[in-house]
């Protein structure tokens, strides 16, 4: 019983440790750019989708290691142009926050069924990193969670780094806390915006190739890691980086509890409860600011 | 916008509807598209008085609808209460449980507003399937799969005779169209724009953000909720494919063409997506995949919505024919 809680504990916290990382992205365009990003669950799967097919049907050489470094850059493309092409357009308008949500939403059901289209119904199972256990005591871990654990928290860890100590990432902060100043002292404050997005969408493809090994690539999953996303945003404080850092893992443990002792079918109404019962004692989640 | 364009074009589309089954009343494909026009367009209407016109970013609108389907369908097969009854008390259901939604969204900000509705949304799924749905009959995954017709007056309401079932969502599709005008033409209507637009300054004047937002969420839902269960009746059986994004989209669709709080705009953008969506139909999965793209090219391309255009052209025309006129009072005079 007691090894069993361990087990449970720890595999919250591998999810709680991808969730933060996608969770962490999210906040970040929200706090800087006020915009809403519904498909973020199905950039999720792109992530999923991208190792598959460097993996799988093309074989790169170097397995996950080349994964990863294509994937930074491409990544920061996507996001980047998707940006650039979508949402900034939208900005001109006065009630450009709800028509940011609606075009999201539209994108994330064309991606959706676009991977249905092109990839097929079924899901697709990715190799893991690495095979094998290692044990700690009595306690059996698989050596592929540490490695997701280990690749997640250094993720978030990079980020924050990136942040707080260059220019670029100071600039992000600055657009965040005022974006007309940040403009006065020469900030390129469209730049920073389309720059945010875009390293939002590495952190969640990162976690999606990440999370992927674990759960398969489900064409149809955007919706479930959407919710997760949004539901740890909001809880942790829309905008407030450390909020969603302890939402994720708080949540993270909350679902392997509920899911072990309650069944996998109650996970989203648990964690949907706990959400609706913060929001109504502090509107603005965990750590929001007011 | 002016009431007497809103009128013009509420009138137009129902009487254009009210005749249409004259000629197509043997085609049960169009009848079916009719019926489906006239449920969608007051279910859109609906959430753009909320959205547009209170601001209220709800995405709880199909969340309603389903949860006044199901409520009606499970009273009636569960409890044996005539439909008549049964859709009223959805109705009332679906309004309380607005009243319930709305409650925790009265001190969030937009998107929080965005995201707990959408949660109760995505709650419902696992919900009506799990046990505690069993358990009060929702069927698990399989649905509801009897669900007896509408009886009035010795009459039976069913997807067998179309025109008759027609006529019915007619009636009540113009009873809460009326209402919904009322409402917005109202000192109501005028305090959702207050509230909108600057809810400090609103408050200031008396205006009690509280009751009226509490006020817009229950009477949507209570007319979402009662066309939700007519639909129930309608097709007479029920599942949670009810709650998958196509169909959000597609009422997404309806708003973007019609425009958000331009509120005849949804009427006709509620014409528009039914009948394209029916047209893909034998698209099998590229159609929500066509949706979503239409969704995006909408909102990026079509700023206010079609109906904006076509209120160019009504006041622009009256505006020649004041010109024509003076015009020619003008000449005679010389």
């Amino acid at each position: 019983m007691f090894l069993e809680i361990i087990d449970v504990f720890i595999s919250g916290l591998i999810n709680g440790s991808v969730y933060a990382l996608m969770a962490v992205g999210l906040t970040l365009v929200y706090g800087v750019t006020k915009a809403f990003n519904f498909a973020y669950g199905s950039f999720y799967n792109l992530g999923g989708y991208f190792a598959w097919i460097l993996l799988i049907p093309l074989g790169v050489i170097g397995g996950y290691f080349s994964v990863f470094f294509i994937a930074i850059p491409f990544f920061f493309i996507v996001g980047y142009l998707l940006e650039k092409v979508l949402i900034s357009p939208l900005r001109k308008y006065d009630d450009w926050e709800m028509k940011v949500m609606m075009l999201t939403l539209g994108l994330s059901l064309f991606m959706d069924f676009g991977y249905q289209a092109i990839f097929g119904p079924r899901i697709k199972s990715l190799p893991g990193i690495i095979e094998g256990t290692a044990q700690i005591g009595e306690v059996v871990l698989f050596q592929q969670d540490i490695v997701i654990f280990i690749f997640s928290i250094s993720g978030m860890l990079c980020f924050g780094w990136v942040l707080n100590n260059t220019r670029t990432g100071m600039a992000v902060q600055a657009v965040a806390q005022n974006p007309a100043g940040a403009q006065i002292v020469g900030i390129p404050k469209d730049f920073i915006f389309a720059a945010t997005f875009a390293i939002s969408t590495i952190m969640v493809g990162f976690g999606g190739i990440l999370l992927c090994q674990k759960n398969f690539v489900d064409p149809m999953g955007s919706t479930d890691i959407m919710i997760k996303a949004w539901v740890i945003t909001a809880f942790g404080g829309m905008g407030s980086i450390r909020g969603s850092l302890y939402a994720a893992f708080i949540l993270g443990i909350l679902e392997a509890f509920v899911g072990w002792y309650f069944g996998m079918i109650h996970v989203q109404i648990a964690t949907l409860t706990l959400l609706l019962v913060t929001l109504a004692i502090r509107p603005r989640g965990l750590m929001g600011r007011e | 916008m002016s009431l007497k364009h809103m009128i013009l074009i509420l009138c137009g589309f129902y009487c254009v509807m009210g005749i249409m089954p004259l000629f197509f009343g043997d085609t049960d494909y169009i009848m079916n598209i009719l019926i489906m026009i006239l449920i969608w367009a007051v279910v859109a209407s609906c959430w753009d008085v909320i959205m547009g016109f209170a601001g209220i970013f709800s995405f709880g609108q199909v969340a309603f609808y389903v949860i006044g389907a199901y409520s009606s369908a499970i009273l009636s097969v569960s409890l044996d209460i005539p439909p008549v009854f049964s859709i009223m008390m959805a109705g009332v259901i679906t309004g309380l449980f607005g009243v319930l939604v709305g409650l925790p969204c009265l001190r969030l900000a937009g998107p929080y507003v965005a995201l707990v509705t959408f949660a109760v949304h995505m709650t419902l799924v696992p919900f009506l399937r799990g046990p505690l749905g069993r358990a009060i009959g929702s069927g698990g995954s399989q649905g509801i799969l009897t669900i007896p017709p509408i009886k009035l007056f010795g009459l039976a309401f069913s997807s067998e005779q179309l025109v008759p079932f027609f006529y019915l969502t007619f009636s009540l599709t113009i009873i809460c169209t009326l209402v919904l005008v009322l409402v917005i033409k109202s000192y109501w209507g005028t305090a959702f724009l207050a509230l909108k637009d600057s809810e400090n300054f609103a408050a200031s004047l008396g205006i009690s953000a509280f009751k009226y937002k509490l006020m817009v969420f229950a009477l949507t839902s209570f007319i979402t909720g009662l066309f939700g269960a007519l639909y129930a009746h309608y097709v007479g059986m029920l599942s949670t494919k009810m709650l998958s994004m196509d169909v959000f989209t597609i009422l997404m669709i309806m708003m973007v063409i019609g425009g958000i709080g331009k509120y005849p705009g949804v009427v006709v953008g509620a014409v528009i997506t039914v009948t394209l969506s029916q047209l893909l139909a034998p698209l099998g999965m590229y159609r929500p995949l066509i949706m979503g793209a239409i969704v995006v090219v909408l909102v990026l391309f079509l700023r206010d919505g079609i109906i904006s255009p076509i209120i160019g052209l009504l006041s622009s025309r009256r505006k020649v024919g004041l010109v024509e006129k003076s015009l020619k009072v003008s000449s005679k005079g010389k």
